[in-house]
């Protein structure tokens, strides 16, 4: 490499290219390499890990050998697709690690961009699977997410910019909104608030997503963050603004109400009656998985009335032996079964069946042999626990297992009264919420495309 | 040092937040520490003089329904100058909390309808955990033994008495309904007197007996219906419908299946005669005849069914009538429909026993119930 250079001699190295060579210095994958060819002679700096080497010999120094001079040499490359202004140094750094070769003849410089980029296959929807609707989500590349977006909506309304955060590992994030629809004002806020990222390091959606959020305490997620292409586009429509970030398959989408989180793609794919009926199902799904356990308390220890008679005598009788008043069994179990999902999702998918077996099957029934917990109980944690991963949005289903924790803590105190009151704090708490100004709670009874247009107001 | 005197601030505070959930407060109460009362039967007691026998019907929890053989109840009675006294004292007779928020049935002994029916009756109306809609029926013998009595086919988990009166079990029109809300507001309000049933035991011993009924006003002399009684007042009063209605006519012998009833009734004062036109409407089928029926000849079986039908229609109103009694509500409608004035239930009470009936009861009948 620099020995290249010292051998070859007779051409000086324009200056850039040393004070490159000296900040890229002790890295062995530094490739500064002069092109030579009667006189005429051309400069090359690039880092070859992040290059690709192939399309730098086709299209840079092949060329190069078959060309007669150095001026149609400089034109040719300015006709390069892939050529872009030299920006000024700290810019030109990143770009360099980012995979873009320099080019120097004589005192002109000029930027290739010959990425190579290894992560940029399309990956399976896991996180929200569906079964009609597109399987394959994004890339880890950035490039190719905004390639698979933009393959599903042509048109020259929806504006990519991409911004460089000041970061430790510069890493690019790109807006995508479509400039007819989107707020003004929203995405004002949104640039605001990726500019005055005060983090050192974020990876994925998720944590830039922690980062936007400025309140220190939150419950409720005021984005979402999607892998589906299909709700990308849905949502783009909307006029909202998706944020992509290099290196995360998911995107982040905001504004977002409550709502938003309860909406499976699905649900468009459908005949309205099928939909609908799923629709019920998941706010069914979701007010079981919250109110279940601190309902259970409430009717055995305070309001057993207003159970029918024959359920009252089995759920006491099913208690007989049960050593710990009613909410430490609902405690108890609900700490198993969070232990179960969190130790699921963790392990390597070949380990986690047997967890499921081991904890699910094995300690519930064990429990109840033990008479720890009531059998009732391990029915209402099984119900709870389906019910859960009901809700669409992952975000939503982890959100809602705080939830139903401080609603047990409340009709622990307080009963079916406290259960009700409860359950008021939360929808006060989601009423006094925003999402970037748009109140999180809205209904959007309104109907799916006006409530798409009411968003542009 | 302020971020860390608010850290540790906030600590002690959800500390204690948590500490309060093992001090569970008064109201908690796990169900395992309740023993829920199932039905409550009042008697004049023998022990207290102008006193009450309580006796609280008290189901047992068990573990596995489907392996309980046997029901499990447990029967407490206790003496005392007064209901509300009575209950009391049994508190300190169990170890659990007796709730009575599950109980749905009080029977009465027929002493006390005469007698202290208000001091009983002014416990349960006043306390906030008996639910209105318990069922009102007056004991056959004494409400000790209806209560305590378990009929041969009562399940684990299923309070047989419940069954005969909720209509989710059996449904018989010898078999009326009272709820004490009905009860109490029927016992305070004038022109109409209440229906309660009357809980018999079957004379093997085996079973309950629902099927007569007595009509009572305070400070009158009940009456009792017999079951044939008790069947037309419901089936009238109540629409109460798969009604077994059986005539007569020469040899012929004809059980009808009726299943809509239809009452209507107007009172005329002012053309001659007070009078009170009825009008009533079976419809039905033939459910057992003993010998072949022609479906040409349904008319037929329509007039002699009405004319049986009305014969023992009016054979009650009469007997009601002479006795002053009056389950039907003709006076209340009479207050209803009549511009109020001072005077006017008074008014009724004499117009009410010399009133005629006018009663026409027609039959249609669909079809003889066999297919030829």
């Amino acid at each position: 490499m620099n020995e290249q250079q010292g051998t070859s001699g007779a051409p000086e190295a324009p200056p850039l290219l040393n004070t490159l060579s000296k900040e890229f210095k002790p890295s062995n994958d530094v490739v500064q390499t002069p092109l030579q060819i009667k006189g005429e002679c051309a400069f090359l700096f690039y880092l070859k890990s992040v290059t690709d080497g192939d399309k730098i010999h086709q299209t840079v120094i092949r060329p190069f050998f078959e060309m007669a001079s150095e001026e149609s040499f400089t034109s040719y490359i300015q006709s390069l697709p892939n050529q872009s202004e030299v920006p000024a140094k700290e810019q030109l750094f990143v770009k360099i690690s980012a995979g873009s070769v320099l080019i120097a003849i004589r005192d002109r410089t000029f930027l290739l961009d010959v990425r190579l980029v290894k992560n940029n296959e399309v990956q399976d929807t896991t996180i929200e699977p569906t079964v009609h609707g597109p399987q394959k989500g994004l890339s880890e590349d950035i490039g190719t997410t905004i390639n698979l977006i933009r393959q599903r909506y042509h048109k020259p309304s929806l504006i990519v910019e991409e911004i460089v955060t000041d970061d430790e590992t510069n890493r690019t994030v790109a807006l995508l909104y479509d400039n007819d629809l989107v707020e003004p004002e929203v995405l004002k806020k949104i640039k605001a608030e990726l500019e005055n990222l005060q983090t050192p390091l974020f990876q994925s959606a998720g944590e830039l997503q922690h980062f936007l959020n400025k309140s220190r305490w939150t419950l409720f997620p005021t984005t979402i963050i999607t892998e589906r292409p299909d709700r990308i586009i849905f949502n783009l429509v909307g006029g909202k603004v998706v944020i992509a970030i290099d290196g995360s398959p998911n995107v982040i989408i905001a504004p977002v109400i409550f709502f938003d989180f309860m909406s499976s793609m699905e649900d468009n794919y459908r005949v309205s009656v099928l939909s609908g009926m799923t629709i019920l199902l998941r706010y069914i799904g979701l007010f079981i998985c919250i109110l279940l356990p601190g309902l259970y308390v409430a009717m055995t220890s305070y309001n057993p009335n207003i159970l029918r008679i024959e359920l009252a005598l089995t759920v006491a009788g099913s208690r007989i032996g049960v050593p710990y008043p009613s909410f430490f069994e609902v405690l108890f179990m609900l700490l198993f079964m969070e232990l179960l999902t969190e130790a699921s999702m963790r392990l390597p998918k070949a380990v986690s069946g047997t967890a499921t077996t081991v904890g699910g099957l094995i300690l519930g029934t064990a429990a109840t042999e033990a008479s720890l917990t009531s059998t009732i109980m391990i029915i209402i944690i099984a119900a709870m626990a389906i019910s859960t991963f009901v809700i669409p949005i992952n975000e939503m289903s982890f959100t809602m297992r705080v939830v139903r924790v401080l609603l047990l803590i409340y009709s622990s105190l307080f009963g079916m009264v406290g259960l009700l009151i409860g359950f008021m704090g939360i929808i006060f708490l989601m009423v006094n919420k925003e999402s970037l100004g748009i109140p999180y709670l809205r209904i959007p009874w309104i109907g799916k495309n006006d409530e798409l247009k009411a968003d542009n107001k | 040092m302020a971020e860390k005197q608010k850290i540790i601030k906030g600590c002690i505070a959800t500390g204690l937040f948590l500490m309060m959930l093992l001090q569970a407060g008064c109201a908690f109460k796990d169900i395992d520490k309740r023993i829920f009362v199932v039905g409550i039967g009042v008697d004049p007691s023998e022990k207290v003089k102008d006193g009450f026998r309580v006796t609280l019907k008290l189901a047992k929890p068990y573990g596995n329904v489907r392996q309980a053989q046997t029901p499990t109840y447990a029967y407490l009675s206790h003496d005392a100058d007064s209901v509300a006294v009575a209950v009391a004292e049994m508190e300190t007779r169990v170890d659990k909390l007796l709730d009575l928020t599950h109980n749905r049935i009080i029977i009465i002994n027929k002493e006390l309808l005469t007698k202290d029916l208000h001091t009983v009756m002014d416990f349960f109306t006043r306390r906030g955990d008996i639910q209105m809609v318990c069922y009102i029926a007056i004991a056959g013998t004494t409400s000790e033994e209806a209560i305590s009595f378990e009929p041969t086919i009562e399940t684990p988990a299923s309070i047989a008495l419940y069954n005969y009166f909720d209509n989710t079990g059996t449904e018989s029109p010898y078999i009326v309904t009272t709820f004490l809300f009905e009860f109490r507001r029927e016992l305070l309000e004038k022109g109409k007197d209440t229906v309660l049933p009357i809980i018999d035991i079957d004379e093997e011993n085996q079973e309950y007996k629902v099927n007569k009924s007595i009509v009572f006003r305070l400070d009158k002399e009940p009456l009792e219906l017999t079951p044939e009684e008790t069947k037309y007042f419901n089936s009238l009063a109540n629409r109460a419908s798969g009604f077994s209605y059986k005539f007569q006519d020469k040899d012929h012998s004809v059980v009808l299946n009726i299943y809509e009833v239809r009452f209507k009734y107007e009172i005329i004062l002012n053309e001659g005669e007070p009078r009170i036109d009825i009008k009533v409407t079976k419809v039905g089928y033939i459910g057992e005849s003993k010998h072949r029926l022609d479906p040409s000849k349904l008319d037929k079986y329509n007039k002699l069914a009405a004319k049986d039908t009305k014969a023992e229609v009016m054979d009650l109103l009469t007997k009601l009538q002479e006795k002053n009694l009056d389950p039907f509500g003709f006076g209340l409608r009479y207050h209803a429909t009549r511009l109020s004035r001072k005077g006017i239930m008074e008014e009724w009470e004499r117009i009410y026993p010399e009133i005629k009936f006018n009663v026409t009861v027609n039959v249609k009948l669909k079809g003889t119930g066999a297919v030829e």
